[in-house]
Formats: structure tokens, C-alpha cells, sequence
């Protein structure tokens, strides 16, 4: 043991680094918020101390025209005069702003300001519900993006609204079956400017006439498309916008015939609003002022007063006599659940907006410029009690979310900020029953006194607003600087112990000189380098699988250089390049499989040549091919062991023989080729994998336990590394393989003549011609090709770092019902099985088939060679791991941070602490 | 010209036949590119597989009369014979290269097929088809050049870096490949070709170099 400690503190030292800094990084990095199942319901109102006259608001407008232009800039919107310089792109939408100049009080433009990510899927979810999606809305489930949370959609069925929606078709994933009709078109291709904007065309005028919606939802999708195609500055868009401006002339002029009292637009309301705005190149996903300034046009089809001056947050041009304010789109939903008269989304934390709510519910008549009379004063104070009505029921209804929260969640707000929001809203309160009680004896002093409150009230909802961006939108750079800089440390570390072991190494050979920089370890650094890099962009992280296999094969093509310089083990380098050539093939696969699912890749089966076999025989081929392959490596267990005497190894490598005879059977128990399934099926569906998972099990703990009590000291080092290496491999490979389905024996297969050939290639380039006995030099290059080999692994075998790509089936190998630690540790090996867990274990090959002299002088000489080979492929892993922290870093403004980035950190990180864990009990096992 | 390429090639390439072999290659490139885009009008991105062969078909013929002239034992192996070995070479090397290619991860697939060979007969003119030609099947000629890479004299700088530079290009040019721009030169062989020849071209300025300072060398020791 104390011989271990040597240099197995190194492995401990850093797992325990890697362990620290992941944790700091994760915390400023990994925003995340809980969602709450709880919804609001009309009868909630009871406990809520404010007035109500029927459920939560009255409503004001019975019908509402929602038309959503995805990617709508700002000032595709807002008048020209209001920028610096007259764009070409700009003043294209006349008709929103001759309506806004007309009719001051009855429409307006606001400037919205949307929260990052700014993506469509993102912003929908955060303008229904009123609150700010983050990366881990934890109580979601990962796949189906179907909002649970409670929702201004989900209000509006709630309370008997009907909805009608049509355009794109993200709204249909979102809310699945709340729409009384929907026209959904798919947005998945973004080539195609026009089919969405068409469908959204042909049914949106016809059903202005008709009478069966309270809610009509359009969404049209040619400006995104028309930005990531062609950019903002360009043709295509400002056909698009002109084109906008003719739809949009023909609803408002159809609105306003149909205003009359007793039509059927009596009392409507229409919104033109953007979801997020986009840069000149038509990106957007980040949180740059272009991308999240986009616009909210509202007007209503009744001649209304204006605000009062105090509530009016606008920049105005004097010149064209038109204002313009800013709205926060956190406000949009909890603004028209109000004006609709439905209940509050429970988690929505944005506040009534009096401008916009001010639009539709005008009780008062009175001109800005005119000095106010006693009457108009009355009915300012009657609109305003209104008001105060709303935003208190408003207040209340986010206290309530912010205790519920606080109450539920895992990760909630400090005490020191819960107690600062509970003081503001108890100042409001109090400010509330103060002025209803003025509001007995004089009307008079109740103005400002309402006035007043109204602040009250708002400096609550701005400040939790505030409070709750800080917690799910920002990230904590000083948390995220401290964990990359831990890294790094722990990668000087690895490198410090590095060196110790290569000169410890050169020391007990008692060699002079220093083996120098070989091409090896150049290329080995170099290829490392290039994969850092790599990941800094989001299409080589989504195609990481063929990028780590295209060095694979590089590095396969440089041995096969070297072994024809040498003139030798030509079949080994061959047969290498051809495995790689299989596992793209396998990764090709797998990518396809990705393809379908990911919202970032579009399908590409361009490579596949339609098999054309006469079914029968393939699917035949598909059942005997795995099980034939079990059944060689069992032949190779059984060869390896049979030439050593040792006891416990041959007793694991008989379990697994006998472990692999189980799959095959369970195999066959599910196929239907065979018609002796159908007697094994009741029995062998759940007792055969458990009884291979706990011979496993039995497997590793008599490695484990055995050699604690029998102590046996071999002189043949080479030979009892090499059983051990057998059989703890043997050990956990029948778990994986069943776990991996039938591509399981087929992988192993191929990964271990590929760790064969490496094996036999490695240090080739030292080699001289006379024979093999260099032994001096620790060459890098094998272990970064069995480090990419891993990683190819994970690939082939049908994952891909996000979490649709877990392999949910595996959990449920041998299990009918979830229960979380087993399900949670069968999905563990499921995924990092031939990745990590056999990758590291079978490390030692290396070592075990080294052509070092196999004497006992040299046993620290092998024990050197074993921990180096774990340091350099630890080194590895954690090189390519702190680029993936750093890439994150950097890209955490990006469009697919929440998609593809975090994903992959959560994957990479996941495994680069179990590769760490694995290093330093393997080090102990094989020591 | 012929007989005096083959004259002196008996003894050693001068810096000069290098220069003008390169030349020579260097200018058909761009002849071909030049043709592909004023007479054909098409480019490696409207039409890759017309292009690469329209280039290939420069190319190949230059090489292959020029390279053939360098020919060791000349006396032993006649100027037709060499050119067929040249030949006999091209589809050799296009086998190696497209292997190569798909090991990396080249698209395998029935409509890439015309795309990849059109692609390996142009990256073996570049670096097969000239070792053929000089050495012919020399299998300890071929192991200096390409396992090794101990070149001697510019004879073999010519053959050794062009050809190092056109694979190590393109296996650079294969980076761009799975970023998402969506530009159409992402496409399989097109940022694979540009890269392979940006390569040969870089290749072969470093052979010139090479030759001009030997040779300056050598003179240097003779005086």
C-alpha cells in the first residue's frame, strides 16, 4: 500500500481537483429553476386581500388577435426618426405606425424587451407562462417540450375560452391539445420563406369573420427565415415585411368595419408583436440589444383617453408627436390574462402594464392637453382604483409564486432577499388599506394617495422581476472563472505527475538520457489540441463522433506509415484503419438516429444504400450475428485463461462464459424467429438479466474481497496483471453487453482487436530493425488512440451527449417498473459502459503485453509504466474536458448554450469524474 | 527540351528542371481552373465532378510527360514504357488515396462514387502518378520517399513534398466540412480539393526552394 501511495496520491489529488472545480463551475453555470406543477384557478381569489368583482379581473375585451412575426426587429416597427440613420429595412410596416399616429389612444407601439435565450421555442414558453425559462427547468421531462408549467393558454381553456392558432407549428408542441382548431405548418425548414406565412394568410382573414374563437393565434415565420437565410439587409425581407404590411392593412381595415357596437369585433383587441428581435445576419439566441429588442404593436377598435403622464415610460419624438415605451415581455402575459378576465399564470412574474392594459380598459374620457375637470378627475380615480385592483391581485399572485417557490424548491432565493420582498409587499399592503380608508371621506386627497400605492405595488414587482433575472438568467462569471482555474491547476498537476513518473521511470532503468520529444507524443499533443479546439464550435460538438473518428484514423494512418517504415506488423495497422473505417460507419448510424430527434441537424441519409436483402435473411442475419459473436468472445475468455492457474480468475471468466450463455438465451426468448421463445418468455424476461446482473455483481466483489485474504506473491508480474485485467473486464462486460442489446458482443469484438492492434503497434516508431527491445520509451500515441477509440465507442454504440440520446430501453432491462437508484445506475453503464468503464479497466493491456523483461527486478518498473499510461489517459480526458468547460464559458450567450453546450458539459463532466473514480480504483486493483 | 530534361536527369536534377517541372504543373492547374471557368463557365461548386476532371485533364498530361522525363535508368526503360507505368500508377494511387479517404470519413455512398473518383485520379496525379513515373515500382525508392521521408537530392524533394503537401492540405481542407454555414463548398470533395492543391502548391514552392538552395549548395562545395 505504501508503494501505492507513491504515486496513486497523484489520482486522488486529482479527482478530488476535478470533483471541486466542477462543482464551483456547475453552480455559476447551470442555471436552474423549478417548475411548479400548481396552476391558478379562479376561487383562489378568496385569500388574496384585494377586491374582485368576478374571477380575478373584469374582463375587458372579449375577443383577441394575437399575430406573432417571429424575429421581428425593433425597428422594422418603430418610425424611422427614432434611429440615427433611415435603414432600407426600416418603415416597411406603414400601416402599424399610421395607426399608432392616428389613434394615440387606442393603438401604440411598444418597444418589448424579451429575456435570453432568445430562441422562438424559449420566448413562447416565457411569454405564456410569465416566466424566465432557463436551462434546467427541473420537473420537465427532457424530451417532449410540452409545457407543464400553468400558462396563459392553459387558462384560457381553463376558463372556457376557445382558442384557434395557426402558423407555426412550435405552438402545437407546446401546448399539444389546447386548441379548438390549429393550422400548424412546419418550421423546420428554414430554406422555405413562404409556406408557413401562406398557411397563416389563408386562414387568418376568413376567420376574422367567423364567430366560434375568443383567441386567434397566428404565427408567421418568413421573417426568421428570410433573416437566417439572406440577413436583415436584403430582398427577400423587405419583401417579406411589404407583404406583412398588405396582410396586416387587410386585418386591421376587416377589424374596423366589424367595430360597430353589436358586431362582432366590438370588442376586440389586436396584438402585432415579435417574439425576439435578430442581428443584421438574421442570428439570434443571445441576449445582444438587437436580439432581445423586439415590438409589441396593440390597438383597440374603441375611441379611448389617454394615461396620465405618470404611468408612461416612453421616449417620445416631438416631432411626429408619437411616443414610444418600453415593455418588458415578462409583463405580456399576465397584461392580457388581465384584459381577458382569466386568472394570473401561477408562475408568471411580470406585472399588469398600465400602458398597454390602459388601451382596452378605458372608463374615462379626457384629453392629455385639456386641464382636468371634477369629472374627468372621478373617472381618473375610478379607472385608477381599477387598476389598483388588478395590480394588487397582481402582487399577490407573485408573492404567492415567490412563497410557493421558495417553499418547494431545492435551489430557492435567500432568506435576506425573502425577507426584503415580504417587507415591500407588506409596505403595500399597508399603503392599501390606508387609502381605502381615505377613500371614504374625500375624494380629493385619494388621487395621489392611489398614486402612491400604484408605487408601492410596482416597487414589489420590480424588485422581484429583477431579483429572479439575476437568479435564472445570469450567470456567476466570478463561480465559472474560479472552477476553469481549478482546471487548469488540476491539469498542472497531471503534467507535474507526469514527469515525475517519467523520470522515475528513466531512473530505474538507469538510462542517462532523457527520451526527448518523439513524434509520437507531438502528434499525441497536437491531436489532443485539435479536439480542444474543435469544441469550441457547435457543429463539431454535434458531429464530435466523426471528428474523433477522422483522428482516429489520421493517427491510425501515421502507424501505418510507421509500420511500413519499419516493415512490419503491416496487417496490424491495416486491420486498425479498417475497424476505424467501421466504426464511422457505426457513428454514421448513429448520427442518423441523432438527426431525427435534434432540433439542430436536419436528416442526412445520403450514405445509405437501401438494403435490399430479401428481409427474412436480414432480419435472420440480425439475430445469429450477436449471439455468434458472443459465443467467440467466450471462445477468447476461455483461450486466454485456460494457459494460467489462478484460482478466482478462472472461477469470474467461467461466470461470465455462463453469463454470456444467459444473453444468448434471452436473446433468443425475445426474437420471434425461433419458436422455443415462446416457453421461455414468462420466465426469462426479468430473472435472466437480473441473474446476469448479480453474478456480475458476485463477480467484482470475490476480485475485490479475494485477494485481501490470500496473499500471493507472484514472480511472473506480467502474467497476474494480465489475469487480472481478464478477468475484471470479464466481470463487467456481460452487464454491458446486455445492457448494450446486440450491437453489445459485436463492439467488444471490435474494440478489443482494436486495442490488439494498437497493442501490438504500440511504440512502432521506436523500433528498430533488428527486434523489439526498446523499452525507454513511454509513447503516448497508443493511449490517445484508446482514448479516442473510447470516445468513438460512445458514439457507435447510439449515444450523443444530450439527453434524448440516453438509452432510456437499458433502465428497463430486466425491470418492468422505475425505481430511481437501479434504473439510474443500469442507465450509468448503459452509457459510459465501453466508453469509460472498459476503457479504463482494460488500460493495463498496454502494460501486460509490453515487451518489457519479465523479471522481479522490474516489478516498479511495470507499476511506473501502469500509472503513467492512467495519468496520460486521465491527462487526456481532462484536456479535452477543461476545453469543454472553457468552450461553454465562452459560448454562453450562444443560440444553443441551453441545446447543445450544457448538454455536452453535463456529459463530459459526468465522465470525467467517473473516469477519475475509475483511474484511482483501478490503480488500487491492479497495484 | 526532352532530350536535355533526359540528359541531365542521368545524373541529377537541376534546380532549373525542377523550377520548370513545377512551373509547368503549377500552370496547368490554372489552366484548367481558367478553362473550367471562362470556356465551360462551371466551378468546383456549380459542378464539382466536370471541374475536377477538366483540371485532372490538364494536369494528368503534364504531369505525367514531364515526371516521365526524370526517369532513373533511362537507358533501361524507354519514354513510352515510363509513361505507361505512369499510367498504371494513376488508378493505383486514385484506389489509395479514396481509401484513405474514406477511412477519414469521406461519404460513402453510390452518388458521391463519380465525385470521389474524379477527386482521387486528380490527388493521385499529385502525389502517386510522379513517383511512379520516376522510380516505377522500386519498392526501396517508394519506402525513402514516402515511409521515411529522407528525400535525397531535388529529385526526390520534388516527388516527396508536392505530394506531402496535396494530403496534408486536404486533410486540412476537411476541417470546414461539418461546420453549419451551409455554404455549398462544404460539400464533399470541393474544400477537400482546394485544400489538397493549396497543399501541392505550397509543396511545390518548398521543392523549388529546396532545389535552388542545394543546388546553390553543391555549387558552392565544387568551387
Amino acid at each position: 500500500m505504501r508503494g501505492w501511495w507513491r504515486f496513486g496520491k497523484w489520482t486522488a489529488l486529482i479527482m478530488f481537483l476535478h470533483i471541486i472545480a466542477v462543482l464551483i463551475f456547475t453552480k455559476g453555470f447551470l442555471l436552474t429553476r423549478t417548475e411548479l406543477p400548481h396552476s391558478s384557478h379562479c376561487s383562489d381569489l378568496s385569500q388574496s386581500p384585494c377586491h374582485s368583482s368576478s374571477c380575478w379581473t373584469k374582463p375587458a375585451v372579449d375577443r383577441l388577435i394575437i399575430i406573432v412575426l417571429d424575429a421581428l426587429r425593433f425597428d422594422f416597427v418603430a418610425p424611422s426618426s427614432f434611429f440615427e440613420q433611415k435603414q432600407p429595412w426600416m418603415d416597411r410596416l406603414k400601416v402599424l405606425q399610421r395607426m399608432a399616429l392616428e389613434n394615440p389612444s387606442s393603438a401604440k407601439i411598444f418597444k418589448a424587451i424579451a429575456d435570453p435565450p432568445t430562441t422562438s421555442l424559449q420566448r413562447l414558453k416565457g411569454l405564456t407562462t410569465g416566466a424566465l425559462p432557463t436551462f434546467i427547468d427541473v420537473g420537465n421531462s427532457f424530451g417532449a417540450p410540452a409545457i407543464v408549467e400553468d400558462n396563459f393558454i392553459k387558462q384560457l381553456i381553463q376558463n372556457g375560452k376557445r382558442v384557434v392558432m395557426m402558423g407555426d407549428d412550435t405552438w402545437t408542441q407546446l401546448f399539444p391539445n389546447h386548441f379548438n382548431e390549429s393550422y400548424p405548418y412546419p418550421s423546420f425548414n428554414v430554406k422555405d420563406l413562404d409556406t408557413v406565412d401562406n398557411g397563416c394568410i389563408e386562414h387568418l382573414l376568413p376567420s376574422l369573420h367567423q364567430q366560434d374563437w375568443d383567441v386567434l393565434i397566428a404565427h408567421f415565420l418568413g421573417v426568421d427565415h428570410a433573416g437566417h437565410i439572406y440577413g436583415v439587409d436584403s430582398t427577400p425581407m423587405i419583401e417579406k415585411l411589404e407583404q406583412y404590411n398588405v396582410v396586416l392593412e387587410k386585418v386591421i381595415e376587416e377589424l374596423q368595419n366589424q367595430s360597430g357596437p353589436g358586431k362582432l369585433h366590438e370588442n376586440s383587441l389586436l396584438v402585432v408583436m415579435g417574439d425576439h428581435g435578430q442581428t443584421l445576419n438574421g442570428d439570434h439566441g443571445g441576449g445582444s440589444p438587437e436580439e432581445v429588442e423586439t415590438s409589441i404593436f396593440a390597438m383597440s377598435f374603441k375611441d379611448l383617453p389617454s394615461l396620465p403622464s405618470e404611468f408612461v415610460s416612453s421616449s417620445c419624438e416631438p416631432s411626429k408627436n408619437m411616443c414610444i415605451s418600453s415593455i418588458p415581455q415578462l409583463d405580456f402575459a399576465v397584461t392580457v390574462s388581465s384584459l381577458l378576465g382569466v386568472p394570473f399564470p401561477f408562475g408568471s412574474i411580470g406585472r399588469v402594464n398600465p400602458e398597454l392594459y390602459a388601451l382596452a380598459v378605458g372608463t374615462w374620457n379626457l384629453d392629455d392637453n385639456r386641464t382636468w375637470n371634477n369629472q374627468d378627475e372621478t373617472k381618473l380615480e375610478e379607472w385608477l382604483q381599477n387598476y389598483v385592483n388588478v395590480i394588487c391581485t397582481n402582487s399577490w399572485q407573485v408573492k404567492r409564486y415567490i412563497d410557493v417557490y421558495s417553499a418547494s424548491s431545492v435551489i430557492g432565493f435567500s432568506s435576506e432577499d425573502l425577507f426584503h420582498i415580504s417587507d415591500l409587499y407588506a409596505k403595500a399592503e399597508e399603503n392599501r388599506s390606508n387609502s381605502s380608508f381615505y377613500k371614504n371621506e374625500s375624494s380629493n386627497t385619494s388621487l395621489p394617495v392611489l398614486k402612491r400605492q400604484i408605487g408601492a405595488y410596482f416597487e414589489f414587482l420590480s424588485y422581484v422581476a429583477e431579483l429572479a433575472r439575476s437568479k435564472w438568467t445570469e450567470f456567476n462569471l466570478k463561480m465559472m472563472g474560479t472552477g476553469i482555474g481549478i482546471m487548469l491547476l488540476s491539469l498542472y498537476c497531471h503534467i507535474l505527475a507526469i514527469r515525475k513518473l517519467n523520470k522515475s521511470y528513466g531512473g530505474s532503468l538507469l538510462l542517462s538520457r532523457d527520451s526527448g520529444i518523439s513524434f509520437g507524443l507531438l502528434l499525441a499533443s497536437f491531436t489532443v489540441l485539435m479536439r480542444a479546439s474543435s469544441l469550441l464550435s457547435n457543429s463539431y460538438i454535434l458531429k464530435e463522433g466523426k471528428v474523433a473518428n477522422f483522428l482516429l484514423a489520421t493517427t491510425g494512418i501515421v502507424t501505418l506509415r510507421f509500420s511500413f517504415m519499419k516493415n512490419k506488423m503491416l496487417l496490424e495497422a491495416a486491420t486498425f484503419l479498417l475497424l476505424a473505417f467501421i466504426f464511422r460507419i457505426a457513428i454514421e448510424v448513429g448520427l442518423n438516429k441523432q438527426a431525427a430527434t435534434s432540433q439542430f441537424m436536419s436528416a442526412s441519409s445520403s450514405w445509405m444504400l437501401g438494403i435490399s436483402i430479401s428481409e427474412s435473411l436480414w432480419t435472420y442475419m440480425a439475430e445469429i450475428v450477436p449471439i455468434l459473436a458472443l459465443i467467440i468472445l467466450g471462445y477468447f475468455l476461455y483461450k486466454a485463461i485456460s494457459s494460467y492457474r489462478w484460482g478466482i480468475a478462472k472461477c469470474v471468466i467461467m461466470g461470465t462464459i455462463f453469463s454470456y450463455l444467459l444473453i444468448a438465451l434471452h436473446w433468443i426468448s425475445e426474437s420471434n424467429v425461433l419458436d422455443l421463445a415462446h416457453f421461455l418468455k414468462g420466465f426469462g424476461k426479468n430473472y435472466i438479466p437480473r441473474t446476469i446482473y448479480s453474478i456480475g455483481l458476485g463477480q467484482l466483489l470475490l476480485l475485490a474481497f479475494v485477494p485481501l485474504f490470500s496473499k500471493e506473491e507472484t514472480s511472473n508480474y506480467k502474467g497476474s496483471l494480465f489475469v487480472k485485467m481478464i478477468s475484471i473486464l470479464s466481470a463487467c462486460s456481460s452487464t454491458v453487453i446486455i445492457l448494450q442489446g446486440k450491437q453489445g458482443p459485436l463492439v467488444a469484438l471490435g474494440s478489443l482487436l482494436a486495442g490488439y492492434c494498437m497493442m501490438r503497434l504500440q511504440g512502432i516508431e521506436q523500433h528498430t530493425l533488428r527486434g523489439a527491445e526498446v523499452i525507454s520509451i513511454l509513447d503516448p500515441l497508443p493511449i490517445l488512440q484508446w482514448s479516442l477509440l473510447a470516445v468513438c465507442l460512445f458514439f457507435a454504440t447510439g449515444h450523443w451527449c444530450a439527453f434524448d440520446g440516453l438509452r432510456y430501453g437499458a433502465a428497463f432491462i430486466g425491470f418492468d417498473d422505475f425505481v430511481l437508484v437501479p434504473q439510474a445506475i443500469l442507465l450509468t453503464i448503459d452509457t459510459f459502459g465501453f466508453s469509460h468503464i472498459l476503457s479504463v479497466l482494460g488500460l493495463p493491456l498496454f502494460v501486460a503485453f509490453s515487451s518489457m523483461p519479465n523479471q522481479t527486478e522490474h516489478r516498479s518498473l511495470f507499476s511506473i509504466k501502469l500509472f503513467w499510461i492512467f495519468m496520460v489517459y486521465g491527462l487526456i480526458t481532462a484536456t479535452t474536458v477543461t476545453a469543454t468547460i472553457v468552450c461553454v464559458a465562452i459560448q454562453r450567450r450562444h443560440l444553443m448554450v441551453w441545446g447543445l453546450f450544457a448538454p455536452k458539459f453535463v456529459f463530459d463532466v459526468v465522465g470525467l469524474i467517473l473516469t477519475d473514480v475509475l483511474i484511482f480504483v483501478a490503480s488500487i486493483y491492479y497495484f | 527540351m526532352k532530350e536535355e530534361l533526359e540528359k541531365s536527369s542521368q545524373s541529377t536534377t537541376s534546380s532549373f528542371q525542377v523550377f520548370f517541372i513545377h512551373v509547368c504543373c503549377g500552370v496547368a492547374l490554372a489552366v484548367g481552373f481558367w478553362v473550367a471557368r471562362n470556356v465551360y463557365s462551371i466551378n468546383l461548386i456549380s459542378d464539382p465532378t466536370t471541374t475536377l476532371r477538366l483540371i485532372w485533364a490538364f494536369e494528368f498530361p503534364v504531369v505525367i510527360l514531364l515526371f516521365s522525363c526524370c526517369r532513373q535508368k533511362p537507358e533501361k526503360c524507354s519514354y513510352l514504357k515510363t509513361i505507361a507505368r505512369g499510367l498504371l500508377g494513376l488508378p493505383i494511387g486514385a484506389l489509395l488515396n479514396a481509401l484513405g479517404a474514406f477511412a477519414l470519413g469521406a461519404p460513402v455512398g453510390l452518388q458521391y462514387l463519380e465525385k470521389t473518383v474524379s477527386w482521387s485520379l486528380l490527388m493521385s496525379s499529385f502525389t502517386f502518378v510522379p513517383t511512379a513515373c520516376v522510380y516505377g515500382s522500386c519498392w526501396t525508392d517508394w519506402h525513402r520517399i514516402f515511409a521515411c521521408t529522407k528525400p535525397k537530392g531535388p529529385l526526390d524533394f520534388m516527388l516527396c513534398l508536392p505530394a506531402h503537401g496535396a494530403v496534408i492540405g486536404a486533410w486540412f481542407g476537411a476541417w470546414p466540412m461539418p461546420l453549419d454555414w451551409e455554404r455549398p463548398w462544404q460539400d464533399w470533395p470541393i474544400c477537400v480539393s482546394y485544400g489538397a492543391m493549396a497543399g501541392y502548391v505550397v509543396g511545390m514552392v518548398g521543392s523549388i526552394g529546396l532545389a535552388l538552395t542545394h543546388t546553390g549548395g553543391k555549387q558552392l562545395k565544387a568551387e
